[in-house]
């Protein structure tokens, strides 16, 4: 896009260019020197690691850290799910193109044009990256037949979002937010219940089901901590601040040891529940900040306004400040996704079987045992966060600015 | 209505406090575990790598001793991950181009990974590889380094160490006093102040001259192997730097954002006005973009200081004994796990409680006004 | 209630308004008769704004009296309410809602207070935008308006409520010249066709051609109240003098 406008200029040469970005000055040339040969020693060695070693571990153990433990014959659930998540996640990015496309209609504005293929790959290359690695480790077809599905699966919902007619659109968007029911179903009708899941798996559910749960008790507290009666105030605030004082890892001692205690002794819920129960507790206090700073972003003369017209502090509430606070938290919404996906790791501290700890599992396996392997095996791990990591909080900044520029 | 909404609020809270504390004492009397904190002078039990600690310590010394390696790994990783996060930030915006480039990958790579996998990795795939413990490495010779424990170069005190701080703590004191007195005088007659100049000259004169008459009172002590004892310098375990390199690199990481974020924040405008009005370039940053970048960027990075000291709970990943590992070994030992993790809450509690009080009144007395 | 058709539309009696320890209102008394079109001027940090704002309640007042077509304002949020949706407010910044399009900034009103059907509130809303001239604007979004067209928009959005009484807060102080005209306009044709209305604003030409009555506030209290062609002629106070002398 921006290659498109770029006046054609003189190519003002290599030399020169070096000159400007590097040697500008004595220190800069220094620093560079110095920077320039620590990160070609390491480049070095990082080639000649790579090449020398044998990723033998990850190939064996690969569904290990991508489900841990689910029943092996069930694994189509798996892939099932993955589709129909993906469709879910075509759809949605349909249904907001086909809405934004039709408000810029109406407005009489230029249309914005779908993404290209070519954008779309800029934009999630490392998703692309962890996705190839894994099937490069594969040793059957199912995986990749899995992908394959998925894709098309996206591709085709994404297409049915976008050419939705404007009068159907919401009811895609209730069948777009139904179907993680659907896929939670997919992976349980067989009796194989959040408990027997592991590996990646484990990590995106915790995250999502995290999110989700946290996310209405979250507003309850931001609309607690901005209400003006004194006790709702007082009980609100001291949650969130009580919560955020202290580490994840001692609400998840507290919910691994310390919850069956109380609660009515007969009800002993399972080991994956307790967790949930402890990161659902966690992300509200953080999400009601969240949302606390989006109705900060809401200027005063708002409500005025709302007021002046009549609005009572209800209506001011759900139709005025609501909308444009929640649309101004996404961002960080976002990036409180990323950080409980981060935080998911901790997991395997309280003894579930998530992907860190599946790096643990495969290098106690006989055939692995004190080999030190832990430098293959962790990276992988980490390759897997990082491009989600990464990719999200790209995404959280893409959106910022194109939130910041539909305003006033 | 209000009166009704609060009434209502108060009653549900107080009814689901009920309901877990009714439980709780319910069922601790069913399952025969006591209520009190009389477990704390029971003996711990277990014996705490790197610590003088007899197994027959009671629970409560190993707590504190927990409480004080947490500290440590606060006391040592605060400066450091400061000094990293903002090189780090400002070369970001650096005009080198190797510089920014090598900045970005570095903040963009460790910031989207999950610290407790740093601090596993730098455990697993550095720290237990290094060379076992009875043929410890000696870099440069004056690092002692093996899987077990690493050694670096520490202060020791002489004789009259405790004079030369005491003059030391003087001399800073009286340093105060001739900043103010040198603002003064800029003050009284324009003249140009040099109070770095003055303060910072006058502590180093004092600092310089009591050393020498006091014959050497603070030297610095190398670490020194000999056959398998190590002596000198300033010790630890290796999973204490495998906890502090990776937390350090990861917050440091995050700090360097909110270095670039806040420079970057100062808005055009200032710049053109702050050269408008003919100010130099050390003076436009001096005066105008650092002491606003300074404000905006306070805040956040006491809240890194404060996810630093929450993350190093995750040091239990690695064996070393923080005050979250003491209080898991205690409840695998049989202690009453809700007293106990009541407890651990409340250290970190009390920290972070101290930290945001004072952000709370810096940020009561410096906010900036927005627009 | 006693709503008497022919009692004055708003009064307020012996008004005082505080901020903390700076008394923003010294004993405010106006009258203001239904039909007439009171301009408010002063110097700024004269009260102004507040005076206004005191009206449909966005500020407490702290002693006195403010009674709104017979309804005296309390702490009674009914009584609030009531005169909030028979009083419209437009603001220096316009505050337009804009995650709504200009339409639905319009019909919002009606819709959630007056319980309106959606097809009626958009005719409502869409004959209101005619009256300020911009129906083609409808189905855009503030961001995409300029100045003047935002401000006709919020004029619009308080006519919808079919108030009995507009509010202007310096409506043009925001706007760049050019787009000063086309909102005086609108609220001049507002005022011919009959509204009561209190503007507060430092357009003097607005104030002598439209006015019934024009008042002066400095430092909180009410100096001068009198028709624009004794105001502008032969003004009594000298406070009023020096004010006309620094902007005329």
């Amino acid at each position: 896009m921006a290659t498109a406008t770029m006046p054609a200029r003189a190519r003002p040469g290599a030399l020169h260019w070096i000159r400007k970005n590097l040697l500008s000055t004595p220190i800069n040339g220094f620093l560079t020197l110095v920077l320039g040969t620590m990160l070609a020693v390491a480049l070095v060695a990082l080639i000649r690691f790579v090449a020398a070693a044998d990723f033998t571990i990850l190939r064996v153990n690969l569904a290990l850290f991508v489900v841990g433990g689910f029943p092996r014959d069930q694994l189509w659930r798996v892939a099932a799910s993955a589709s129909v998540i993906a469709a879910m996640t075509g759809l949605v990015a349909g249904l907001v193109w086909s809405g934004t496309a039709a408000r810029a209609r109406e407005a009489g504005l230029p249309l914005t044009p779908a993404s290209s293929l070519v954008q779309i790959s800029r934009r999630f290359w490392p998703l692309g990256l962890v996705v190839a690695v894994c099937l490069g480790l594969t040793q059957t077809p199912g995986p990749a037949t899995a992908v394959a599905s998925a894709l098309l699966v996206g591709v085709v919902a994404n297409r049915l979002g976008r050419a939705v007619p404007s009068g159907a659109r919401r009811w895609m968007w209730l069948l777009a937010l139904l179907l993680p029911i659907a896929a939670y179903l997919t992976l349980t009708t067989s009796g194989i219940g959040w408990d027997q899941w592991g590996g990646l798996q484990l990590n995106l559910f915790l995250t999502m089901a995290g999110v989700m749960f946290a996310f209405p008790l979250g507003i309850l507290l931001a609309l607690g901590r901005r209400s003006s009666l004194p006790i709702v105030k007082g009980l609100s605030v001291t949650y969130i601040e009580l919560i955020r004082g202290v580490p994840l890892i001692t609400l998840l001692l507290l919910g691994v040891f310390a919850l069956g205690f109380f609660l009515p002794l007969e009800l002993r819920p399972s080991g994956v529940t307790r967790v949930l129960i402890a990161i659902t507790l966690f992300e509200a206090a953080y999400i009601a900040e969240v949302v606390r700073g989006g109705f900060h972003a809401v200027p005063p003369g708002q409500t005025e306004a709302a007021a002046s017209l009549g609005l009572s502090a209800f209506q001011t509430t759900r139709s005025i400040v609501m909308p444009q606070a929640l649309r101004a938290t996404i961002p960080a919404m976002v990036g409180q996704f990323i950080s409980l996906f981060k935080d998911t790791t901790l997991v395997a501290v309280v003894g579930f079987p998530d992907i860190l700890a599946a790096s643990g599992f495969a290098n106690t396996q006989p055939a692995f045992n004190a080999q030190g392997l832990a430098r293959i095996t962790l990276p992988f791990v980490a390759l897997a966060f990082w491009a989600g990591c990464y990719t999200m909080s790209r995404e959280a900044r893409r959106l910022e600015r194109r939130l910041g520029i539909g305003e006033r | 209505m209000r009166v009704v909404a609060q009434l209502v609020a108060v009653v549900v809270a107080g009814l689901v406090l009920y309901i877990l504390w009714f439980n709780l004492s319910n069922n601790l009397r069913r399952l025969g575990i006591r209520t009190d904190f009389d477990f704390l002078s029971q003996p711990f039990g277990v014996r705490i790598a790197g610590s003088d600690l007899s197994p027959g310590s009671s629970v409560r010394e190993a707590l504190l001793n927990g409480v004080r390696n947490t500290l440590a790994l606060a006391v040592v990783g605060l400066p450091l991950l400061t000094i990293i996060g903002v090189l780090v930030g400002i070369g970001r915006l650096s005009s080198n181009w190797l510089v920014a480039k090598a900045s970005a990958l570095f903040v963009e790579t460790v910031r989207n990974l999950p610290p407790l996998l740093l601090i596993v990795f730098a455990f697993q795939a550095v720290i237990l590889r290094l060379p076992a413990a009875r043929s410890p490495i000696t870099p440069f010779g004056w690092l002692v380094i093996s899987n077990l424990e690493i050694h670096v170069p520490g202060i020791s005190s002489g004789a009259r160490a405790s004079t030369y701080q005491l003059i030391l703590a003087l001399s800073v004191v009286s340093g105060v006093v001739i900043w103010w007195s040198r603002t003064r005088v800029q003050a009284r007659t324009g003249q140009p102040h040099h109070r770095w100049l003055w303060t910072l000259g006058f502590i180093m004169v004092v600092a310089v001259i009591a050393y020498i008459a006091l014959d050497r009172p603070l030297t610095i002590s190398l670490p020194v192997l000999d056959g398998r004892v190590i002596t000198g310098g300033f010790g630890g375990l290796g999973a204490f730097f495998a906890v502090l390199g990776a937390l350090v690199l990861y917050t440091a990481s995050h700090v360097a954002e909110i270095v670039r974020g806040s420079i970057q924040a100062v808005s055009k405008g200032q710049t053109e006005a702050a050269n408008a009005l003919a100010l130099s370039n050390t003076q436009r940053l001096r005066f105008v973009v650092l002491p606003q970048a300074l404000r905006i960027a306070l805040p956040p990075t006491i809240n890194q200081y404060l996810n630093y000291v929450k993350n190093t709970s995750l040091a239990i990943a690695v064996g070393f004994a923080d005050v979250t590992l003491i209080a898991y070994q205690a409840i695998g030992n049989g202690q009453p796990a809700p007293q106990t993790i009541l407890i651990l809450m409340g250290c970190y509690l009390t920290f972070s409680l101290v930290i945001s009080a004072v952000v709370n009144v810096y940020s009561r007395r410096y906010r900036l006004v927005s627009r | 209630m006693p709503t008497s058709v022919d009692g004055p539309m708003i009064l307020m009696e012996n008004v005082d308004k505080f901020f903390g320890t700076f008394q923003a209102l010294k004993d405010i008394n106006l009258v203001v008769a239904r039909k007439e079109v009171v301009v408010v001027i002063g110097p700024s940090g004269s009260g102004k704004s507040t005076l206004i704002r005191c009206v449909n309640r966005l500020e407490k007042h702290d002693r006195g009296r403010v009674v709104v077509d017979g309804i005296e304002l309390s702490d009674d949020l009914r009584r609030i309410q009531e005169v909030r949706r028979e009083t419209g407010m437009v603001f220096q910044q316009f505050n337009l809602f804009p995650h709504l399009t200009v339409l639905d900034n319009v019909t919002l009103a009606p819709r959630q207070v007056r319980r309106m059907p959606r097809d009626r509130a958009e005719d409502l809303g869409m004959s209101m935008l005619e009256q300020v001239r911009i129906p083609e604007q409808a189905h855009k979004f503030p961001g995409q308006l300029s100045g003047g067209q935002q401000q006709r928009v919020a004029i619009a959005r308080s006519l919808a409520m079919q108030p009995k009484v507009m509010l202007f807060d310096e409506p043009t102080s925001a706007l760049d010249p050019e787009m000063i005209k086309e909102v005086l306009e609108s609220m001049e044709e507002l005022a011919t066709s009959g509204m009561t209305m209190i503007v507060v604003t430092h357009e003097m030409g607005f104030a002598r051609a439209v006015a019934d009555r024009v008042v002066f506030m400095a430092d909180g209290q009410i100096v001068e109240v009198g028709t624009p062609e004794h105001f502008f002629t032969a003004p009594t106070e000298d406070r009023t003098k020096q004010f006309l002398a620094q902007i005329l």
